[in-house]
């Protein structure tokens, strides 16, 4: 094989990975959406959120820490040397059900029958809210993130694929991250884990049943309320795989919250309504920006990375506002 | 049209008896009004629903039959008046409750999941009844996956009963108009209700498939012994099958009484004929 072919499949395999981790943001937002109608702006600031907490629980961080200190004049920072990553994970995940409840329980359920609108804006308050809830509690600084996946090239493969080059080119094998890899795999367990359940257990065709018809739903004699608080612990747990994936590679920070600008085109591509939509609209806006940036890239002077997506985006709402998957809305007239 | 076979034996209700006897109220609706900010749909109405009989409710289009049943449900929460279910008085309920306390229901314009098989929407029916919690659903294992396979044996039944076996994968949104309905009637009786409200289960049928539902809803009143309201504009059919009729006009409760009784009644027979009110 040339090494311009070898190029191009470098490329698209590592688009297609990176395409993996919008899909995993834009499943929390399909979730939701498929479960109440609720376009969940803060998705993005529920995985900085959810990465905040781990790292704080994992170093042993004490929370609100800087509050503590500006009021009572104390100097506390760390109460131990941290948890171990497991239980880490476990306790923030406990945290993100606690937040579906309070979520539930203070806004949601006071909204209930309020115009999808009403709804959205309460979310971009809720974005702001944990946004400024997890600074205050965790701190602002930029904080690194280790789970203790594995990260950096892969050297295997870069020989195995050094091989397929004649011997006299030019080139010196394909680079693949680990950290990739294992994000790829985790992605595809996590995916198929939420189908399995959705199928198959009595809770998952309550979620699927509300989806379909909330008034249906209802006379069946399923608590909306419930389902509701299940359905952001979902996109909790969603969130909190993000946020692991995302924190690893880039460091918690602020900009991850930005990753759900990014899930935005994903889910026009995908559809709102689609699990397969967002996790096929994720891949093609992954290797559709790799690709455009090494090959469209250098004749308008490069950075197209950046603004490829919507501009796909918008070209899919001209054609197929519903995208890929969606629900197609009929009007009976 | 097709004979079938009734599977009456392993068949039965388990939902523990409520208490009531055959032919005693189940059902007390008292003094009930609901309105719409200035609009009103129902006012001042009283009426009993006995145990085991099928009672109609009718009256013309925008009478508040319908506001009627989703009082009932728990859909609409009324301003004035109590209802009084199983013994039960109270005057408002959320629809999960009522579906809780076994009241099952079916709608005019059919709200199935579309997107879901005939068995996965009869399950759902059955949702009440299982109990198991989420953890052990998640882990697929253990009295989750018993109580699923059981719950499961139950809707074939169903599924026998109503005799739509070779539609059980198909999902809903594919089906014929007739079909549905009888689906969601089979989500209905999922449930083990003691009261059934069904809203216009024969609406836009033909002869063939009215007299098939309306088989069906006898049977289901007379092997199971469930109680039944329904809401008909087929008058043939509403004579027929029910045991009482209450009849509303303009949110009022006009005549009340066995079929003959309301057939000769003369507010009844003006209400339907359009005399002009004064």
């Amino acid at each position: 094989m040339s090494p311009a072919f070898l190029n191009f499949i470098e490329i698209f395999i590592n688009g297609l990975m990176a395409g993996i981790m919008y899909s995993l943001v834009a499943l929390g937002f399909v979730l939701i959406f498929k479960a109440s109608g609720i376009f969940n702006f803060a998705q993005g600031v529920m995985a900085l959120f959810a990465a905040l907490t781990l790292v704080g629980l994992q170093t042993g961080q004490v929370p609100f820490s800087h509050l503590i200190n500006a009021i009572f004049g104390t100097d506390i920072h760390d109460w131990g040397p941290g948890l171990p990553t497991v239980l880490a994970i476990l306790l923030t995940m406990v945290v993100m059900i606690a937040l579906a409840w309070v979520l539930e329980k203070f806004v949601l359920n006071h909204l209930i029958n309020q115009e999808p609108i009403i709804l959205f804006m309460a979310t971009i308050g809720l974005a702001y809210f944990l946004e400024g809830f997890g600074d205050l509690m965790w701190g602002s600084d930029v904080k690194t993130l280790d789970v203790g996946l594995p990260s950096g090239g892969s050297f295997w493969w870069e020989d195995v694929t050094r091989a397929w080059a004649p011997e006299d080119a030019d080139y010196w094998g394909m680079y693949i991250d680990k950290l990739d890899i294992s994000a790829t795999i985790i992605a595809v367990v996590l995916v198929t884990a939420l189908s399995l359940f959705s199928q198959y257990t009595a809770t998952g065709r309550a979620l699927r049943a509300v989806a379909d018809d909330h008034q249906a739903a209802l006379s069946v004699g399923i608590s909306l309320r419930k389902i509701w608080v299940i359905v952001w612990s979902i996109a909790g747990f969603v969130a909190l795989v993000a946020g692991i994936m995302w924190g690893s590679k880039s460091g918690v920070q602020f900009s991850l919250s930005l990753i759900a600008l990014k899930a935005l085109p994903v889910l026009i591509l995908g559809g709102f309504t689609s699990i397969p939509g967002a996790i096929v609209g994720g891949l093609i806006i992954g290797v559709g920006e790799k690709l455009a940036e090494a090959y469209i890239g250098p004749m308008v002077g490069g950075a197209i990375e950046n603004w490829f997506a919507y501009v796909v985006a918008l070209a899919f709402l001209l054609f197929r506002p519903q995208g890929l998957f969606g629900d197609r809305i009929i009007e009976r007239i | 049209m097709n004979v079938h076979v009734h599977p009456t034996q392993e068949f039965r209700f388990m939902r523990p008896d409520d208490g009531i006897k055959q032919g005693d109220p189940l059902l007390v609706v008292d003094n009930i009004s609901l309105s719409f900010g200035g609009v009103k749909a129902i006012t001042d109405i009283s009426f009993d629903i006995l145990k085991g009989e099928i009672r109609a409710i009718i009256g013309p289009n925008g009478a508040g039959k319908t506001s009627m049943l989703n009082v009932i449900n728990g859909f609409y929460h009324p301003q004035k008046g109590t209802i009084t279910f199983r013994g039960q008085k109270r005057s408002r309920m959320r629809p999960h409750e009522a579906a809780n306390h076994g009241i099952a229901r079916t709608f005019q314009n059919i709200a199935l999941f579309h997107g879901m098989s005939v068995l996965d929407n009869i399950m759902t029916g059955r949702i009440t009844l299982m109990k198991r919690n989420l953890l052990w659903q998640a882990l697929w294992r253990g009295p989750a996956e018993t109580e699923e396979i059981e719950n499961r044996e139950i809707v074939e039944r169903i599924i026998d009963f109503l005799e739509i076996e070779h539609i059980r994968k198909t999902p809903v949104g594919r089906l014929p108009y007739g079909l549905q309905k009888r689906v969601e009637l089979g989500r209905a009786l999922a449930a083990e209700p003691s009261l059934l409200l069904l809203d216009e289960p024969m609406a836009g049928m033909n002869l063939e498939e009215k007299e098939d539902m309306s088989r069906y809803i006898l049977d289901v009143n007379q092997q199971f012994g469930t109680t039944i309201a329904l809401i008909e504009h087929d008058m043939g059919v509403v004579m027929d099958l029910s045991d009482r009729v209450v009849v509303l006009d303009y949110g009022q409760k006009i005549g009340d009484g066995t079929p003959d009784e309301v057939r000769n009644n003369q507010d009844v027979i003006d209400a339907y004929l359009g005399v002009s009110h004064d």
